[in-house]
């Protein structure tokens, strides 16, 4: 394309320098609260009052703070629920229905011990630690059904996980309402309390599975860049027919980075409604916790599979999102502002997809040269 | 028994029009997983637009303009910038997600206007889609349009060469994709289900791309698959009709989407492939660039 004597070409690139691939990333983030900030005008409010509103209570308000950290935290495990089998070139958006699963399983373990009547005999750390092992197991059973599934027959992971998704979503609505097993004795629609001995400690102020979070960025961080099992992983998404070649065995992978992935959306699960103070239960809205985890989809792919850099993003979309409530309150806007805030960063992310593939290469345009030579400006 | 079996056809078609759109863009070569996203659109716009004026005709008018638009966005992303086609789609199903969540909120509830008439206790959208279902079928396999677009589903640089703007194949194929689906998405927020609540649609954007895997691609199998569908839905939403007294409602709801995996296993089979897997669009998924 020629614009006024320039020439605008297209190169696709072959590598990304690191900084290069933040920028891009950081510019998505800024664009997508551009784009949000079109709501808030609508509105009728200054989208500067807003994001001071938001930013405000999320991270300089200490009760805004302690939400926003807890967010946080279910905000990391999702994304690297995501991430795992995204950098296999796979597509985990099963994070609702793992999670699901996770938290029934550690309430399932609660009601074995006796837990919905009274209080526990056992040993607290037991407790928890069978709780958080049934999380595990079964976010990972979840996830493994579409990593077995795509092994052995190469079944469309994205639909499989979605309707697994619903199937989840059906069987909490089973264990807590209509006389569920889970039920709560009040008969709210939601699930019982947990006793004390259930509950997660708080190590100050904040539940333990903050640890957790960091123990398991260096957990992944180490299994993509030391480990050859990270390794064959990475191969397989960048080209699952060389990967073969390889001797790299497809169903394996497909497997393991989705019990991997599941394993860490149970403890999302977990972590929301066993460990965040306030809550111990599972509520009658549980489904607004499922539909959250795909702010870790976003932050997994604008992080490009980073679990460092995934948490800066999982921080900044878990203040924002707690953020974006109070200033839906405060300031009347319309509910579901967090929804939509998703919604923005998503297709802003989709839209700078583009730099990541390409650059834009604007030169004067010159007389052709006796020797025309091809440009392969890849810097 | 007989409202049973309305009921059915009536969400047949709607996944049937849905899954037609998408059934012509994946021909192109073109995959949009973000199918449930546009329908979503097209069913909250269209519903705002046909409770605010009073006009049915608007609502579907409007549910079919924003799917045009929301197809035109996936092929800008997905043909001229050269985006990853499961990347877009997925932004498009969480941005409708979403946006459609905050959109729609202010108007959860009943449409409040008269219900549209039937024929026979059918409506005729339902007539609609066989119309459609044959008029696809016939397009892609007895003209050249429907030569043009699969060519450039299988080969796009093939047909490139031999003269076809594969771009714009695809583009039109895509907006009509999204416009189709955009109309199923309003028939289900203005007919089928017309009482707006957060993500009433329920994942039938996902059941349609399932059951377009499920078609091999010709419209004639979509449409016994969506009938399929329908009577699964209908009977896990009124079990007590069949099996009274049998599993809570809520074990009764995961059937339709257990199903979903369970066709989708055996038409992955290697059994089923070496039969009919050749059917699937070679160039599908893979972004073209024009040399």
């Amino acid at each position: 394309m020629t614009v006024a004597g320039y020439q605008i070409r297209l190169l696709r690139r072959t590598s990304l320098p690191g900084w290069k691939a933040a920028l891009f990333s950081i510019l998505a983030i800024v664009f997508g609260l551009l784009l949000f900030s079109l709501i808030f005008i609508q509105a009728g409010q200054s989208p500067r009052e807003v994001y001071k509103q938001i930013f405000g209570y999320a991270f300089f308000n200490a009760y805004g703070l302690r939400l926003s950290i807890n967010r946080f935290i279910f905000l990391a495990f999702a994304s690297y629920a995501f991430i795992i089998p995204y950098r296999a070139g796979l597509w985990n958006i099963g994070m609702p229905g793992q999670l699901y699963l996770g938290a029934l399983a550690a309430f399932g373990v609660v009601y074995l011990l006796g837990g919905k009547t009274g209080d526990l005999s056992m040993p607290q750390p037991l407790v928890l630690t069978l709780m958080v092992l049934a999380a595990l197991v079964a976010g990972a059973f979840m996830g493994g059904i579409a990593g077995f599934l795509k092994g052995k027959w190469n079944v469309n992971e994205i639909v499989v996980t979605m309707m697994l998704n619903f199937i989840a979503f059906n069987l909490v609505s089973f264990m807590i309402k209509d006389g569920g097993p889970f039920m709560n004795v009040g008969g709210r629609g939601e699930s019982f309390e947990l006793p004390e001995a259930a509950r997660a400690p708080l190590l100050a102020d904040f539940p333990y599975t903050l640890v957790l979070v960091f123990l398991l960025m260096i957990g992944i961080y180490l299994l993509f860049a030391r480990m050859s099992l990270g390794y064959q992983v990475r191969a397989f998404g960048k080209s699952p027919a060389a990967a073969r070649y390889a001797g790299i065995r497809p169903f394996r992978i497909s497997v393991l980075v989705f019990l991997m992935g599941g394993a860490l959306a149970g403890l999302a699960g977990y972590h929301y409604f066993a460990a965040v103070p306030g809550v111990y239960k599972i509520a009658r809205t549980y489904a607004y916790f499922g539909d959250l985890s795909f702010y870790g989809m976003i932050s997994g792919l604008i992080s490009l599979g980073n679990p460092i850099a995934t948490l800066l993003v999982a921080l900044l979309f878990g203040g924002l999102s707690i953020g974006g409530r109070s200033a839906q309150g405060k300031l009347h806007l319309g509910f579901g502002i967090d929804y939509a805030l998703m919604g923005m960063l998503m297709i802003s992310l989709v839209a700078f997809q583009f730099f990541y593939h390409y650059q834009i290469l604007i030169t004067k345009k010159t007389v052709p040269q006796s020797h025309p030579t091809m440009t392969e400006d890849l810097s | 028994m007989i409202a049973f079996l309305i009921r059915s056809l009536e969400a047949a078609m709607i996944f049937t029009f849905a899954g037609l759109g998408e059934l012509v863009d994946q021909r192109s070569g073109i995959l949009n997983v973000g199918l449930e996203g546009i329908m979503l659109f097209g069913a909250t716009l269209g519903f705002i637009a046909a409770k605010t004026t009073g006009n049915y005709l608007i609502g579907f008018l409007v549910g079919i303009g924003i799917g045009a638009l929301l197809g035109l966005l996936h092929g800008f992303f997905s043909i001229t910038l050269g985006v990853d086609q499961v990347v877009s789609g997925m932004g498009i199903w969480i941005f409708g997600f979403g946006m459609t969540t905050y959109i729609g909120n202010p108007h959860t509830g009943p449409l409040g206007l008269e219900r549209l008439p039937t024929w026979f206790g059918i409506s005729p959208f339902f007539f609609l889609a066989l119309f459609m279902v044959v008029a696809v079928w016939f397009v892609l396999t007895k003209t050249g349009w429907g030569l043009n677009i699969r060519s450039v589903g299988e080969q796009p640089s093939v047909a490139e060469v031999s003269g076809l703007k594969v771009a714009r194949i695809r583009y039109l194929c895509v907006i009509f994709g999204g416009m189709m689906a955009g109309f199923a998405g309003a028939v289900y927020g203005l007919y089928y289900n017309p009482v707006w609540n957060y993500n009433f649609l329920m994942g039938w954007g996902f059941i349609s791309l399932a059951l377009v895997f499920f078609s091999m691609w010709n419209p004639y199998l979509l449409f016994g698959g969506a009938v399929l569908f329908g009577l699964l839905w209908q009977l896990s939403l009124n079990p007590q009709m069949f099996f009274p007294g049998l599993a809570s409602r809520y074990i009764w709801r995961m059937v339709p989407f257990a199903m979903t995996i369970l066709v989708l296993i055996f038409i992955s089979t290697n059994w089923f492939r070496s039969r009919w897997g050749a059917a699937t669009p070679e160039a599908l998924g893979k972004p073209y660039h024009k040399e």
